[in-house]
């Protein structure tokens, strides 16, 4: 099979790639644009670990084709802080010590930035099911959802900025 | 060991310090094997058997070899190497002549792309003779059972060694007679049949563990590069770098100094990234490809043919008196190692007699070979299934003789000195403390309220439950260096994986060893032609054991320190203390030197003054017990069955807790693991076919954060004599208690008494119409 052109925004910047058809994105976003923040940690769509903004929306990228993503706006982890600085969930995650392993992460972490945009001061509750499609198996959780509960205000801030 | 006294605090041990590479992991830059692409590399991928046993009668790989982009094709024939009768998984590389279980790897294939491996799968064809196997445990152990091992294979016991040390009298293990029991264990104390006929109350039951994935999020991956002279480097993701080389070197029987591991960030292990198992092949592609090789499992693979926890059966009977005293426990036990020895058969002879002090016991153990992916360790291997069987037992004791089970508890809970099923003194431990802090939380105390909060009305049934474990503490000799820098920094060297956070933990130990704020040390984990031999990340050992090294390899650098001060300075070394960064004479605060003042002497041209270089390498021998006690508090629904866990605290022993934070990280995620364990956790093998039902994580359900409430830690600190400022190992004594605290809410809940996990809502719904 002939690998198609796939041109899409990927963290702000315009890229054009060449990719197989049968390529995930995932794949695509790892292994031809260098970008692997996102994780495969089962390429089924149950574990979360390869969670990536679609448009804005959190997607497992692993279950979507390259190719789907033409014309679209893709985010991934190492578009979420700004030049080096932290975003203010990154910064949480690292002073509540939520980073263990650290495999799950960037997936966490796009799922909660995408349920803060939607949902700026979430409960508790909210933000359990916000990262409900993202297992971790290290933390237990609870630091997580100390630490995104804390950023929300902050991340407000950052989106009216 | 003593730890030396500095005149002021230093930013070291006891404070919440986040891990330094914090920031690499939430940026998504920290690279784990799987991101590592070298120029030329080519991918991997098996072909594995379909059938748990068969003959093979014939392979042809040639349409796959001649596939475009397909770089080598290899049987176990191109591995002279390899031996009928592997000793260990890593050693069945790939099969010879016959498989053992679905999921054996029987074709090793690298290609330019991982499609092409893939495509190049589908081309090869295997000819299988199935013959009849022996998937269940109990009827795998019957005669005439399909026999799993090659006959004169050995057991293996060096994981039950490496865990935890236990280790039960020479003259009581030993293999059997019996089909497929690869190992047996008895301890014995007292007259069983006596205590049995002097008792008012005898229990009996049987509890069942499933087999249990570890879940580590990253799946095992390696990358593995040969040079020109024959030397291998691999990267691996592995919880013990030196555990990985010395397996390789002896599965492909070259030196070991000839093979470099570079222990890349570990996605997490909980016990299954110990042992070798994808390293071996790949290295094998990597030389007869002359290329970078890489091989990443999927989860898929993970899930049918990792190495998971085995599936334990426990048959309990135990005997008391009415006013509570004890009398006799007898049990036996079998262990499910799937198709390779490899249990820690004597950790559940030691939790299931040790806890409490059971005056007469008689204790049976069993490790049986089935057709099934063969286990390793998960977490605290063996306690959780033992802790499930002996508390769900004290629980019911407690019930029926309507004693308070935390009293109950602690007037036969072990102590300092009490003897162990293997006659081996309890070292000093917290166990009572724990209880005592049970005892004392609102949750328990207004168990009764809760009880009743529900009102009555409705399918809704509130419980509270509990229950305590431990852990006897791993050990390993280990090495650790300590040097000054130029500039009056300090780096630390050690090969300790850090999978959990130990890394700061152990620079933390440093800092306040040494007398310099942990600011100004960095801790560098090393690789196996750098580090000094470090052991592995398991058996809750980092801290207690490779702290004690850094301590020690500290303090000998402080020594030198002083002493080379004392003597630029002309001071008594008894009078100088480390000060924000000086070494200075006690009451004379103008005579001083920086520490970069005596780090440059160490490297200047023509400078008669050493470096200064700490180093320790102790083995030392006595462990350190940790416990921890839960305590749920649930909700049943009686119509569907459905436990919902309201609350949840994990009160734990952690000697001195070095890095609070990096502590309750370790509490909370080994409760969550522990409860998954309780409430959805098994894999589902087909008794008659031996494949796997539940291969992917939809199937297989690890708990999510919308299951959970927040846990709450309680930390306890009754001090290690051995360890370093008092720290025992974390790591694995939460992951015990939950299966029998959730079990004895239940119960608290419904009058329902769950034996087998996981606690699903089919089992608690069925129980509850059998009370009907």
């Amino acid at each position: 099979m002939a690998k198609q052109v796939l041109q899409s925004t990927i963290n702000g910047e315009p890229v054009e790639v060449l990719v197989q058809p049968y390529e995930t994105l995932l794949d695509a976003l790892r292994e031809e644009l260098s970008l692997t923040g996102p994780k495969e940690g089962c390429g089924t769509g149950d574990c979360g670990a390869c969670t990536v903004h679609l448009d804005g929306k959190p997607v497992a990228s692993c279950l979507m084709l390259a190719m789907q993503a033409r014309g679209r706006s893709v985010s991934t982890i190492e578009g979420l802080s700004d030049n080096g600085t932290l975003h203010p969930l990154q910064d949480a995650f690292v002073r509540h010590g939520v980073p263990q392993c650290g495999f799950c992460i960037p997936g966490v972490l796009m799922a909660a930035s995408a349920l803060l945009a939607e949902n700026p001061s979430p409960t508790e509750e909210e933000i359990r099911y916000g990262i409900a499609g993202n297992l971790c198996r290290c933390t237990g959780y609870t630091k997580m959802i100390t630490a995104i509960a804390e950023a929300a205000p902050a991340t407000a801030a950052l989106r009216r900025a | 060991m003593s730890t030396m006294k500095t005149t002021r605090d230093v930013k070291g041990v006891g404070l919440s310090i986040p891990r330094p590479d914090g920031p690499e992991k939430v940026t998504g830059r920290v690279q784990y094997v799987a991101d590592i692409k070298p120029r030329g590399m080519l991918h991997a991928k098996l072909l594995r058997s379909p059938h748990a046993h068969a003959n093979i009668l014939r392979i042809d790989t040639s349409r796959a070899k001649a596939y475009p982009g397909v770089r080598a094709v290899i049987t176990a024939a191109d591995i002279p190497q390899l031996k009928k009768k592997a000793p260990t998984r890593a050693h069945a590389v790939l099969a010879i002549d016959r498989v053992v279980f679905v999921g054996q790897p029987v074709v090793a294939v690298a290609a330019d792309e991982l499609s092409i491996a893939e495509e190049a799968l589908d081309l090869i064809t295997v000819e299988y003779d199935v013959l009849p196997s022996s998937v269940d445990p109990i009827a795998s152990m019957q005669p005439g059972a399909a026999p799993v091992a090659e006959a004169g294979t050995k057991a293996d016991t060096s994981e039950a060694l490496a865990h935890s040390a236990v280790a039960l009298a020479k003259s009581d293990t030993g293999p059997s007679k019996a089909v497929n029991v690869s190992q047996q264990a008895r301890v014995q104390r007292g007259d069983v049949a006596k205590g049995f006929a002097e008792s008012d109350l005898v229990i009996e039951n049987t509890y069942h563990v499933p087999m249990m994935h570890q879940g580590y999020l990253e799946p095992h991956a390696v990358l593995a590069e040969w040079d020109t002279n024959g030397l291998l480097t691999l990267w691996a993701s592995t919880q013990g770098s030196f555990n990985t080389r010395s397996e390789v070197a002896d599965v492909l029987e070259i030196p070991e100094n000839a093979i470099r591991v570079i222990p890349v960030e570990c996605g997490g292990g909980f016990g299954g990234k110990i042992r070798a198992l994808c390293e071996p092949i790949t290295a094998v592609l990597a030389r007869v490809t002359k290329r970078p090789v890489r091989y990443v499992m999927t989860r898929r693979e993970e899930l049918e043919a990792g190495m998971p926890a085995p599936e334990v059966i426990i048959r309990l009977k135990t005997g008391v008196k009415k006013d509570g005293t004890l009398m006799a426990l007898e049990a036996d036990t079998i262990l499910d190692s799937g198709a390779f020895s490899g249990t820690v058969l004597a950790v559940s002879a030691v939790f299931l007699g040790s806890m409490y002090k059971w005056p007469s016991f008689d204790i049976r153990g069993s490790e049986v070979l089935t057709h099934k992916p063969s286990v390793a360790a998960y977490r605290a291997p063996g306690a959780p299934q033992t802790i499930f069987a002996i508390e769900s037992q004290m629980e019911q004791i407690a019930r029926a003789l309507k004693l308070d089970p935390v009293a109950f508890r602690q007037r036969h809970l072990i102590s300092e000195g009490d003897p162990m099923v293997n006659n081996q003194p309890w070292q000093s431990n917290g166990a009572t403390e724990v209880l005592k802090r049970v005892a004392e939380h609102p949750l328990w105390k207004s168990r009764a309220e809760w009880v009743k909060s529900n009102g009555g009305n409705g399918t809704k049934r509130r419980g509270v439950g509990m229950a305590i474990g431990g852990w006897l503490g791993g050990l390993q000799p280990t090495g650790a260096t300590v040097r000054l820098n130029p500039d009056g920094s300090v780096s630390v060297l050690t090969g300790q994986v850090d999978i959990a956070g130990t890394n700061i933990a152990l620079a933390q130990i440093a800092a306040s060893a040494y007398g310099i704020d942990v600011d100004r040390v960095r801790i560098t984990t090393g690789d196996t032609d750098t580090a000094p031999m470090t052991g592995l990340s398991a058996g809750s050992k980092t801290v207690y054991t490779v702290g004690a090294a850094v301590l020690e390899a500290a303090q000998d650098a402080r020594r030198q320190t002083l002493e080379i001060a004392a003597a630029e300075m002309e001071a008594s070394v008894h009078d100088l203390e480390i000060e924000d960064g000086r070494v200075v004479v006690r009451g004379v605060p103008d005579r001083a030197m920086t520490l970069a003042q005596i780090g440059k002497k160490g490297n200047l041209y023509m400078s008669k003054v050493q470096p200064v270089l700490g180093v320790s390498r102790p083995a030392f021998t006595k462990q350190a017990p940790g416990f921890a006690a839960q305590l749920a508090r649930v909700e049943v629904d009686t119509e569907t069955g459905e436990v919902t866990l309201r609350d949840f605290v994990v009160i734990q022993d952690v000697g001195r807790a070095i890095n609070p934070l990096a502590v309750e990280g370790q509490m909370q995620g080994g409760s969550v693991q522990s409860l998954g364990m309780a409430l959805t956790e098994g894999l589902l093998f087909d008794p008659a076919s031996g494949r796997l039902t539940n291969p992917s994580l939809l199937d297989y359900r690890k708990l999510t954060a919308a299951d959970l409430p927040n846990i709450e830690t309680i930390i306890v600190e009754v001090p290690s004599p051995a360890g370093p400022f008092g720290a025992r190992g974390v790591g694995e004594p939460p992951i015990i208690p939950a299966p029998a605290a959730i079990a004895n809410a239940v119960q608290d809940a419904t009058g329902v008494r769950i034996t087998e996990l996981p606690i699903s809502p089919e089992r608690v719904a069925l129980g509850v119409l059998a009370q009907k």
